[in-house]
């Protein structure tokens, strides 16, 4: 049981150190309230078992007194199966509201909202990444993002599954060969994060890695046109 | 325990357990039929429209079909003890459903030969797979009617019966499949 | 390593080498211990016996001998990772796919699946009052395959072939395009032999229960245990036959040239959803017969009847159900659209509350009980709040959104952990403790018991505690490396020691055994727990046909009652006919066909395949001319005529 009661104090502790939940952009910021708010729901959860559990356990230990009592015969109790039943019902609903709601907004449905949005294609294959500007430039190792500006990935492979991930930014999505997926983002904060592949994809999965700089807007421009 | 009712109780669970085997089966099978049904018409490569012969397939169900018919000679023989019929039954069965292979490898020759193979494309791999598991559903009946053949002769009748049922139920259910891939495979693309 | 083979360069790795000195020293040994201890007539005999608790017994050695390989594969998987940059022997890149491959295949289809079906296999006929399973032929074959399966997989390795596309051996990656060779198809292989034999165990289980039960025992009036192996049984005749055929398919990819699952003209998002048609349920399969498993216990020792038992078998009911709409929220990253992914992240939340009902209906039995802590016991106190906390962390994924963030993380591998071990692994060492008077005669020490419990427990939050932070740290899941830099260090090291402990905890266990099996105890008896169901009213070890008088039940629970009371429970002489036992070398027989076919197909050798298959077939003949129930259907016939 003091396992359980460490979670809280643990992730309090290194939660802000936490990749998925030092998020850098709109997106990666509901998708870490989601992770707040259902965390939190179940704790509550948590916590009743746990206090159930330790109290029946306790009470209830056989000793030298009760060694022989015959426990009553209980077949059940309609209104403690009607709490336990509705009231779950009733904190899911909870998390289902706003699950939905993000779901919907981190989801790239048609088109952008933003005319000035930068597209980026990305090509996954084995074991690299390519990240291909609207002026054709290409790079391997680095992607370079302006920041306050909408950006919508168009990703692909060249052979088997890849998954495109940078945590601190958003949630990865799958890069499949023959088909197009695509994620928008819009970075908030300029700096360095970790970007890596989240598919299995073979021999060298762990090394196919890649650097997300995110530079202000003029700093992108003159970057992408000095290449 | 009364032993007069052995053959009672043994065989209800036989025949309970051989349904739900059966219920394993048609989820395999429904498991490629929508497979085949992704896959079809393929993106590139024949039309199946070009490929599936019309006569093909009404001769091989016309005997497929009524191979169904005539087992039940062999079942009312059950019934009745009657030797006679059963061998009959069997026997005319067996012939119609050896005609079924017959058309059925014929086709997959022709289609082989013809160069549309498993490897083309996946409306030949998902047609192969669903059909030829068909098909060696009903050579595995076939063979399974030479051993009721002997056995007949070998085995107390009670249990010669059971055997005989079980297998009756496997071969109207290889049959109920053929209709379903008749529907759902050819038809659309043969007219 | 390099060997000079008739003129043919072979590569050796200097682990496979390993593990054959090690096979080769340790083979002989075993088998002169076998000898020397005249173990080859009970060998033999549970080798071709069709009573259902030595099946049983057949089915749990095997599935703790993989488990043991399956956990020295994960001790391997944790030495790799145990700090950044390391250099774990060969276990980099290629050879750390195929150990994890080869660790979660195992682990789910050679462990946790035939251990639960194992012990349904001891404990239900003998609970519900069945002489035996209905088709104790089927049962011997059905055990057979599981053990071929195994051991067709279990083989790749020694050849250097150890699959390595995951234990969900996702296309593209697992067609012949990306990884050739034979590692695959041992995955292939190995799956379609021991999955047929889940099906033809289900099957059993299945008309066993429905049809079998003692008089008056309706379904009603049965204990949890056999409710959840019932809707087990369904579960896998609806998930099994969807694996077989994603596995034809995939074998069809591999080897004839089809292309289903690969990128121009299939789709291998369509592999995934056939392979979690399959492998949603699993988890189901996986979970349900523990939770029966634990109700007994907690009933049996809090001397009290399960709390809410209508509601307990619904909830079973449901959540098997709900567990067969669920599938694709292993998939909310693959692009199905936000519609889909919400659909599917509310269903998998609906699961919860059945869930839910269960864990409570747990906690109210103990309420007002009297709750004697022995090692089953144990492990059901340590399940719930185990599994409470991977069923929390699962509501968590549940949230697509989220999972976007989660999925394929070390998050998820502490989730499926905490729940796996927690209800399945758990479920069965409880289950083993419990019952292992029925199978053996022998009780196994509790003190040890309590032991392994505390190392066991204590390794596992240790283990996969940390992993959750790992994997909102950012690392992902099926990588043999990590840097300094990704700030993963501390929850990996934390993690290897745990795995560790839990080892250390396993050779508890063996010596354990060791001990009850050394000094020649009086029996247990029949009723060592103080039991409530049938299974406590029959000698330990359970003999064959143990129901010859039928016990006449009126009510849920009946020995206690009849304890209670002080009555002998009413028994009739009267009842339906028991399935027929027999000795026989039959299944043997098949076992080699299919092996020989297995590897005709691994390695594309067609002789091989043919030679294998029609041996296969003519196992069907040679059964067909020597079914057990001839005698008997002829003596009936004679009485008849009288
Ligand atoms: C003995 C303690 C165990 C330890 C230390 C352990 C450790 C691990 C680790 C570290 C991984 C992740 C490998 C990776 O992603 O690179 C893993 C994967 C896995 N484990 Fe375990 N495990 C244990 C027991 C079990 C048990 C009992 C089961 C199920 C019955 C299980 C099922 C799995 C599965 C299915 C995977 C996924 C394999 C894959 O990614 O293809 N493990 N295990
Ligand atoms: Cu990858
Ligand atoms: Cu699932």
């Amino acid at each position: 049981m003091k396992k359980l009661a460490m979670i809280p104090i643990l992730l309090i502790l290194s939660g802000c150190n936490l990749r998925v939940l030092d998020p850098k952009s709109q997106t990666a910021s509901d998708q870490a309230f989601l992770i707040y708010l259902s965390f939190g729901i179940m704790m509550f959860v948590v916590l009743v078992v746990a206090l159930l559990f330790i109290t029946f356990t306790v009470k209830y230990r056989e000793t030298e007194k009760n060694r022989h009592d015959i426990p009553k015969h209980e077949e059940g109790n309609r209104t403690l199966e009607i709490i336990w039943t509705v009231f779950p019902i009733i904190l899911l609903i909870g998390l289902a509201v706003p699950t939905v709601m993000i779901t919907y907004d981190v989801s790239y449905i048609g088109a952008s909202s933003d005319d000035n949005a930068l597209h980026v294609n990305v090509t996954g294959e084995q074991f690299r990444w390519t990240f291909e500007y609207e002026n054709g430039e290409k790079t391997h190792k680095t992607l370079v993002l302006p920041k306050d500006r909408e950006v919508i990935f168009h990703l692909t492979s060249k052979d088997v599954i890849h998954s495109f991930w940078v945590p601190k930014l958003a949630g990865k999505i799958d890069v499949l060969p023959g088909e197009e997926t695509r994620l928008k983002v819009t970075p908030e904060e300029t700096g360095t994060y970790q970007g890596k592949c989240a598919e299995y994809c073979g021999t060298l999965h762990a090394d196919m890695r890649f650097e997300t700089k995110v530079i202000k807007q003029a700093e992108f421009q003159t970057w992408l046109s000095k290449k | 325990m009364s032993s007069k009712t052995m053959s009672k109780d043994l065989y209800g669970d036989k025949r309970m357990g051989f349904f739900i085997y059966l219920f394993v089966e048609a989820i395999m099978f429904s498991t490629l039929f929508a497979t085949y049904i992704i896959y079809t018409p393929p993106q590139m490569g024949l039309y199946p429209g070009e490929l599936f012969k019309l006569h093909t397939v009404v001769l091989a169900s016309v005997f497929l079909l009524s191979s169904s018919g005539t087992l039940m000679i062999a079942e009312k023989g059950l019934d009745r003890k009657n030797a006679r019929m059963i061998l009959t039954g069997l026997l005319i069965t067996f012939t119609f459903g050896a005609t079924f292979m017959y058309f059925e490898v014929d086709e997959f020759y022709k289609f082989i030969s013809e160069g549309h193979t498993v490897a083309k494309n996946n409306f030949l791999a998902s047609y192969f797979v669903l059909v030829g598991l068909h098909a060696s559903h009903v050579l595995f009946g076939l063979g399974w009617m030479i051993v009721l053949l002997i056995q007949r002769k070998l085995l107390p009748f009670n249990l010669f019966a059971e055997k005989h049922r079980i297998f009756n139920y496997y071969w109207h259910f290889v049959d109920i499949i053929w209709v379903l891939i008749v529907i759902i495979v050819y038809t659309p693309y043969l007219f | 390593m390099e060997i000079n083979l008739f003129g043919k360069l072979i590569l050796l790795p200097t682990d496979v080498i390993a593990a054959w000195v090690l096979m080769i020293i340790t083979g002989p040994l075993v088998l002169y211990w076998l000898t020397k201890k005249r173990a080859w007539p009970v060998i033999w005999d549970y080798a071709t016996s069709t009573h259902h608790r030595k099946i049983g017994t057949v089915y749990i050695i095997f599935s703790i001998l993989f488990f043991f390989r399956a956990g020295v594969d994960a001790l391997f998987i944790r030495l790799q990772l145990i700090t950044p940059e390391n250099q774990f022997w060969v276990f980099q890149g290629d050879k750390y796919n195929e150990i994890f491959t080869t660790h979660g295949t195992m682990m789910i289809f050679f462990v946790a699946t035939p251990l639960l079906i194992g012990l349904m296999n001891v404990a239900v006929p003998l609970q519900i009052g069945a002489n035996d399973l209905a088709f104790p032929y089927l049962n011997l074959v059905s055990v057979y395959l599981f053990v071929t399966g195994g051991m067709i997989f279990f083989a790749a390795f020694f050849f250097n072939a150890a699959p390595n596309a995951g234990w969900t051996a996702y296309a593209p990656l697992s067609t012949s395009t990306f990884t050739a060779g034979p590692n695959n198809n041992y995955y292939i292989l190995g799956l379609q032999v021991s999955g047929l034999g889940t099906i033809f165990a289900a099957i059993n289980m299945l008309v066993t229960i429905l049809r079998l039960r003692a008089p008056g025992l309706k379904l009603t009036r049965m204990p949890l245990f056999p409710w959840a192996s019932l809707i087990t049984s369904f579960l896998i005749l609806v998930a099994f036959p969807v694996l077989a055929i994603a596995l034809l398919l995939l074998q069809f990819d591999r080897q004839f040239g089809s292309q289903f699952f690969m990128g121009e003209l299939g789709h291998p998002v369509y592999w995934q959803h056939l392979f979690w048609i399959f492998g949603h349920p699993e988890v189901y399969i996986l979970a349900l017969p523990a939770f029966g498993i634990f109700s007994d216990i907690i009933s049996a020792f809090s001397r009290k009847n399960v709390f809410g038992y209508t509601s307990m078998v619904a909830a079973l009911a449901l959540i098997g159900l709900l567990g067969l709409m669920v599938w694709a929220h292993h998939m909310f990253t693959v692009g199905l659209g936000p519609f889909a992914n919400t659909f599917f992240a509310i269903t998998t939340m609906m699961i919860a509350i059945p869930t839910g009902i269960k864990v409570f209906n747990w906690l109210f039995t103990m309420r007002k009980g009297v709750i004697r802590i022995q090692t089953p016991m144990l492990f059901a106190l340590g399940f719930i709040p185990t599994f409470v906390m991977g069923g929390v962390t699962g509501v968590m994924l549940a949230s697509a959104a989220a999972d976007m963030q989660y999925h394929d993380t070390y998050f998820v591998v502490a989730h499926f952990h905490y729940v796996i071990i927690g209800s399945t692994v758990l479920g069965s060492f409880a289950g083993i403790y419990y019952w292992y008077p029925k199978i053996t005669g022998k009780m196994l020490d509790d003190k040890l018991g309590k032991w392994h419990f505390w190392l066991f427990l204590i390794g596992f939050h240790l283990t996969f505690f940390p992993q959750h932070l790992a994997g909102l740290n950012g690392m992902p899941r099926r990588v043999y490396d990590y840097t300094w830099e990704d700030g993963v260090f501390v929850y990996n090291f934390i993690s290897s020691i745990g795995a560790f402990m839990m080892g250390a905890s396993m050779l508890i266990v063996l010596w354990n055994v060791y001990k009850t099996h050394r000094k020649k105890e009086e029996n247990a008896g029949a009723d060592p727990w103080d039991g409530r169901t049938l299974e406590w009213s029959v000698p330990s070890p359970s003999p064959e046909h143990p129901f010859e008088k039928m016990p006449v039940i009126s009510r849920r629970d009946p020995l206690w009652w009849a304890k209670l009371e002080k009555k002998e429970l009413p028994h009739t002489e009267n009842h339906r006919a028991s399935p027929v036992s027999v000795k026989t070398v039959q299944p043997m027989f098949l076992s080699v066909a299919l092996t020989i076919m297995s590897f005709g197909f691994i390695y594309g050798w067609i002789w091989m395949q043919i030679l294998g298959g029609a041996a296969a077939l003519a196992s069907f003949v040679i059964r067909a001319f020597n079914d057990e129930r001839k005698p008997a259907y002829e003596r009936e016939e004679m009485d008849n005529e009288q």
